[in-house]
């Protein structure tokens, strides 16, 4: 039988849908180890690099079993090929390769309707592959997002798809585990970009300061996005409140974990400031507040309909360590109790962030693969 | 590293996408003796990590890895 292929969003579904395959990956170990492909159920994988099928064809055809769909992933598509040609003249029946490669996985996103109310909807972008979240809040034919991914074709199709266009992105900080979508969809859509000038003062492009208590609104009728200053991830962390109801965290609140204060540098200052910020501010919302984070550490934290989202109320209790610290100096011994490195690409794809630096697509893929880390404790 | 690496056999793989530049070196470092250096040019990022992979998996040493631009040179003795 031939060989087949299959697309990132298939991959998607099957690891949603509990398919029965196995996934073998055939990058080199080190890439492995560094991303592998995670999703809401256990993954049958294995990795056996392509370089092996090279050197040794026969004991590395032996490692992947026979009565079982294979679905093959590499870099950049010609290994997957390679190996799944090898498999097929070896009799086995069910074999495929994905498209384009690891990095279409890397920028997959998949919307998931979060609520539908008088005058808006509200969708979650999951990226499993960088373990993230961004947001769309569509309002009659306008749409803002919400710290948007690179991948920007997607957000312009999907704006298209729903009859409306893109007004507004809004960033809740200068990321640093990957790179933005808004300065692309500027380019190429003309939106205003909402950011927090603390950030964002040294950038390259244009964008309107989000100044705390400050409120957008779509015309006359459509929801508010409220404006709340809630530093200490970066000393520009800020937070959108829809409807006073739905609160985009960007990576300051995490259904597990707080965002790690520690990633400028300045652990001690940032630190006091995520204390402040949690004191004053999170632990005054109102306990129903629904809490959309930008990250998720396991896709355990989702909840049935595998949507990323969970009350204020539910995430003190679920972090209580976190949440029933009431003094600065032991919040900050237990941060720095937690520190581990950070991947040493963080710091140039801030810079990218703020438009300091351009660089090209294949280094952009290579730079912003791989899982974030971004929470301040790890499981 | 050192300039003095004899090199017995050089193969021009720039613009080949994995995986044909480590199909390539495993075919090349078999035509030349044990002992002796091969030199490859690739241009595919990948092959920076693929081509010391390929080397763990064989036994193969990777003397030298130089950059230069997108081209990136690889030193590799037979060992076996």
């Amino acid at each position: 039988m031939a060989l087949g292929s299959f697309t990132a969003d298939d991959l998607f579904e099957w690891l949603t849908g509990q398919n029965d395959f196995l996934l073998l990956d055939v990058r080199n170990d080190v890439e492995f180890d560094r991303f592998k492909v995670e999703g809401p159920y256990p993954v049958d994988m294995v990795n056996v690099p392509y370089m092996e099928f090279i050197e040794m064809e026969d004991e590395s055809v032996a490692r992947v079993p026979q009565d079982k769909k294979v679905r093959i992933v590499c870099a950049k598509e010609g290994s997957s090929k390679y190996v799944g040609e090898i498999l097929v003249n070896h009799g086995y029946t069910d074999v495929a390769h994905m498209k384009v490669g690891i990095k279409a996985w890397g920028n997959l996103l998949s919307p998931i309707l979060l609520a539908k109310r008088e005058g808006y909807q509200l969708y979650q972008f999951r990226r499993p592959g960088k373990a993230s979240c961004s947001y769309g809040l569509v309002s009659g034919k306008e749409m803002m997002v919400f710290d948007p991914a690179k991948n920007f074709k997607f957000y312009l199709d999907f704006a298209k798809k729903n009859g409306c266009t893109i007004t507004k992105t809004f960033e809740t900080h200068r990321q640093a585990d990957y790179i933005s979508g808004s300065n692309m969809l500027r380019h190429s859509a003309a939106v205003e970009i909402v950011a927090p000038e603390d950030d964002f003062k040294e950038a390259k492009f244009p964008y309107t300061s989000a100044r705390h208590g400050e409120i957008h609104r779509f015309g006359s009728d459509g929801p508010e996005v409220e404006i709340i200053h809630t530093p200490g991830h970066t000393p520009g962390s800020t937070c959108y409140l829809i409807d006073g109801k739905y609160l985009i965290t960007g990576d300051t609140v995490f259904i597990q974990s707080i965002g790690r204060p520690d990633l400028g540098g300045m652990v001690e200052e940032w630190s006091q400031m995520l204390f402040q910020t949690m004191t004053d501010i999170l632990l005054n919302l109102d306990p129903d507040t629904i809490i959309l984070p930008g990250h998720y550490m396991e896709w355990d934290e989702a909840d049935e309909n595998l949507i990323f989202a969970a009350t204020m109320g539910k995430i003190k209790e679920h972090n209580a360590e976190i949440y029933n610290i009431d003094d600065e100096k032991v919040f900050f011994d237990f941060i720095q109790a937690n520190m581990r490195p950070q991947p040493e690409e963080y710091a140039k794809i801030r810079e990218i962030n703020a438009g300091l630096v351009e660089i090209d697509e294949e280094q952009q893929e290579i730079m912003d693969i791989g899982k974030n880390e971004c929470a301040a404790t790890m499981r | 590293m050192n300039q003095e690496i004899k090199v017995r056999k050089t193969l021009d793989l720039k613009g080949l996408a994995c995986p044909m530049p480590v199909v390539k070196i495993s075919k090349g470092i078999k035509e030349v003796e044990v002992g002796e250096v091969i030199e490859a040019h690739t241009t595919d990022p990948g092959s920076l990590t693929d081509v010391p992979a390929w080397g763990r998996t064989t036994g193969h040493d990777i003397v030298d890895t130089r950059q230069d631009g997108e081209v990136i040179y690889f030193f590799i003795r037979r060992t076996s």
